[in-house]
């Protein structure tokens, strides 16, 4: 029974029989010379094929990125000439107390993300069973994922009006007297949560479906011969068979949840009560468009993408600790 | 042999990628060379209006006009972009508060003389709405800087009563000329706050205001300002604009608007619509939506504070040319078509969504005897008399303004004195107006320079 947490460091470099049959593309492109039309055709093809992705991300990824990175060391409205102060804005967003909170405001927010992860498991595991009208429900629990963000975070917003939201009506149906959610400072980073949770859990349940379903059934079989209960069975395989989607979750939606935007500008378009749902992107965007600091603006945004990809390397570094393979 | 295959690859793919961005960008400016761009924002109603408008204008001159709209939250993102890739439309909306950046930037054209040469009669034109794009340099909004852009509109903002409410209640009608005291105005908002079906809960109340809003109207008819007049020191720390602030907030406290934490929603507008507050502030953009209501109502001058005198703000949008529009003539006269042609004009106040720019039509039209409210006259009453700019629409960037209501919510519930609050935002907001000054000043040079 402890096998399935030794694996960790014993399977890690387990040969892999997939590796080994070699493959026979090369042997089959020689005979033809080398040098025949048809080669120098499809190579020319081949290799506009590949320009396309590598132009797109030189002119939509890193010329941008590069662009960005000297406009944070200057002095610039977005609009005029720029002008080189070298490290002034870090310099400044260093004591900047407002950027700070909204660094920890975004952070706060991912408080979500393990939450939504659990919920949707548990979802995705009652979906893998036959229940009456499976259909049914993987659309209602995927509806909001397609939905509009700005649709739905101004249909939010009613629900949480202090006075006729619904949320506050289902509450008082338990005899509790909800707060007037996004305008008070404690409440309103919670409720912004619960939304996000909600919109997201379609997704990540639909990934877990797919890796729950893809679990070798039997796995199951052998332990049930065992003698694991259904919580063992959860414990020691379905959890551990499905952490490269968590994983995969985790990375993705830290990244997204760093960037989290629209629905806080459309629920809170003055950061919240006492600044307490800004966001990052927020006041970046604030700065960018609103008070003419795109240089500024552009090293907030490069201190946040900093710590998003220190974030990112951590966690791959404990996954590959942790992580394991069956063959 | 290989090095040169991969050569030619990447030029194919280049002069691919070439020519779509080519084709992309016949969307800009000066791409037809009889072709104008304008654009602009605005809700369903505006860009009928617009529309309309602009057919006539080519009809008139045979100038095509290329229109793009935008939502309104979105449109001073775009304007930036478009900016900022070299594709700046001929004719745009500029607010006032951005005018500045614009003018140092370099990408609003001067258009003082221009406009004189198309003989349009200045004088005609509420001068809050011409000054408002006047930058001399230093100071915007001075009679006597060059002109950058003309307004697309003022827009006043009245305070409106639920009339069918008061009468019911009782009181007596506010006079259209005699300003209430804002004590006389708060002993009808207790009158008027009360339980109507009798279920124990208050569920009609005498008003509810959004601070962001509405402290202006009361902060300087109580003798206070945010800022002196060169717009260099933060003013809130004054006992005139404290007292302002603390009977704002007292309001809440006073029970007489629905709730303590409402002020920072829409509900209250909502529940103005819906008949359950009896005063409101009333812009020219909800006459149209207003008018529909099922309930009358009217304009009244806003209660006064200490200097007796009412006051409250006008807005206003700009209509500005660019520096580098390949048809500088067509530009300016779409602008000033726009902004003071009386059939142009015309059609935008059939609309309901702002009052006529041209003070003789304007008159015309307040005092005719269909007005709806009305009392529409007040609306230029605010134009001609007691109506300001913003606090921030003539400083370089209004973060210094926005700091004052991040943290306003304790004062508004009451778990804060108003002059205890002032006195600890105030530095915060010196030392952004601060910013915001020497932001105006390296722009300004850089402009010189660039």
């Amino acid at each position: 029974m402890t096998s399935t947490t030794s694996p960790a460091t014993t399977g890690r470099r387990s040969p892999a029989p997939h590796g080994a049959p070699p493959t026979a593309a090369p042997a089959s492109s020689k005979p033809g010379g080398g040098s025949s039309r048809l080669h120098r055709n499809e190579k020319k093809w081949a290799l506009l094929f590949v320009a396309a992705p590598v132009l797109g991300y030189l002119l939509f990824v890193l010329y941008p990125t590069v662009f960005a990175a000297y406009a944070s060391l200057t002095r610039w409205n977005g609009l005029g000439p720029m002008q080189f102060v070298g490290l002034d804005n870090y310099v400044a967003l260093a004591g900047d107390e407002r950027f700070r909170q909204a660094l920890f405001n975004t952070f706060f927010y991912m408080i979500g993300i393990p939450v939504g992860l659990a919920i949707s498991l548990a979802l995705a595991i009652a979906m893998n069973r036959k229940i009456i009208g499976l259909t049914a429900f993987r659309t209602i629990y995927y509806i909001p994922v397609i939905s509009s963000i700005a649709a739905v975070a101004i249909l939010w917003q009613w629900a949480y009006n202090g006075d006729f939201g619904l949320v506050n009506q289902f509450l008082a149906f338990f005899g509790i007297d909800g707060p007037n959610w996004l305008a008070d400072p404690t409440w309103a980073k919670p409720a912004i949560i619960l939304m996000a949770v909600w919109k997201g859990l379609g997704y990540s349940m639909l990934l877990y479906l797919a890796a729950i379903q893809s679990v070798p059934r039997s796995l199951y079989e052998a332990t049930a011969l065992d003698g694991a209960g259904a919580w063992r069975q959860f414990r020691a395989i379905t959890l551990p068979m499905v952490r490269p989607v968590t994983f995969f979750l985790v990375v993705t939606q830290v990244i997204a949840g760093a960037m989290i935007f629209t629905e806080i500008n459309i629920m809170t378009p003055t950061g919240g009560p006492e600044y307490s749902t800004a966001s990052a992107v927020f006041y970046i965007w604030k700065q960018a468009f609103q008070y003419r600091q795109m240089g500024y603006a552009t090293a907030a945004a490069i201190v946040l993408g900093i710590l998003v990809l220190i974030i990112t390397l951590i966690q791959f570094r404990l996954n590959k600790r942790n992580s394991f393979a069956i063959d | 042999m290989r090095k040169s295959r991969l050569i030619a690859g990447i030029v194919t793919a280049l002069v691919a990628a070439g020519s779509v961005t080519a084709c992309s960008s016949g969307g800009g400016s000066g791409a037809d060379a009889d072709t104008i761009t304008f654009m602009f924002r605005g809700g369903d109603a505006e860009k009928a209006a617009y529309q309309d408008a602009i057919d006539r204008f080519t009809e008139e001159t045979g100038v095509k006009v290329k229109v793009i709209v935008t939502d309104a939250d979105q449109y001073a993102t775009k304007l930036q972009a478009a900016v900022a890739g070299n594709k700046v439309p001929d004719v745009f909306y500029v607010e006032q508060g951005s005018l500045q950046s614009y003018v140092s930037s370099g990408v609003l054209m001067d258009i003082t003389d221009q406009v004189a040469e198309q003989g349009v009669d200045l004088e005609n034109v509420w001068p809050y709405g011409v000054d408002s794009y006047r930058f001399d340099g230093t100071l915007q909004g001075t009679p006597d800087g060059q002109l950058y852009a003309l307004p697309k509109d003022v827009g006043p903002m009245a305070l409106g009563y639920n009339k069918t409410m008061l009468e019911e209640a009782g009181v007596e009608l506010p006079d259209p000329d005699e300003p209430l005291t804002r004590e006389a105005w708060l002993e009808i908002l207790k009158k008027v706050t009360t339980d109507t079906d009798g279920d124990g809960e208050v569920d009609q109340w005498g008003t509810g205001l959004n601070v962001n809003w509405t402290l202006q109207s009361f902060v300087w008819s109580n003798g206070g300002d945010w800022t002196n007049e060169d717009r260099t020191q933060v003013t809130v720390d004054t006992p005139e604009f404290a007292d302002a602030l603390q009977f704002f907030a007292d309001l809440t406290t006073e029970k007489v608007t629905p709730n303590p934490e409402q002020a920072a929603t829409l509900d209250t507008y909502q529940r103005f619509m819906a008949g359950e507050i009896a005063f409101f502030p009333v812009g020219p953009w909800d006459v149209a939506t207003y008018n529909d209501l099922e309930f009358d109502y009217d304009l009244m001058p806003w209660p006064t504070g200490a200097t007796g005198e009412p006051a409250t703000y006008i807005g206003s949008l700009g209509i500005g040319v660019s520096n580098t529009t390949a048809m500088p003539d067509d530009a300016v006269k779409l602008a000033t078509y726009l902004s003071t042609d009386e059939t142009a004009q015309q059609t935008l106040v059939d609309a309901n969504i702002q009052i006529p720019n041209r003070i003789d039509t304007a008159e015309e039209w307040a005092t005719a005897s269909d007005a709806e409210p009305a009392n529409r006259q007040e609306f230029l009453d605010i134009v001609q008399d007691y109506g300001r700019a913003m606090p921030a629409a003539y400083t370089y960037s209004p973060q210094w303004y926005d700091e004052l209501f991040v943290g306003i919510q304790p004062v508004i519930d009451g778990k804060q004195k108003a002059a205890d609050y002032l006195a600890e935002v105030q530095p915060r907001m010196q030392e952004l107006l601060d910013q915001t000054n020497e932001q105006a000043e390296q722009a300004a040079a850089a402009g010189a320079a660039g």
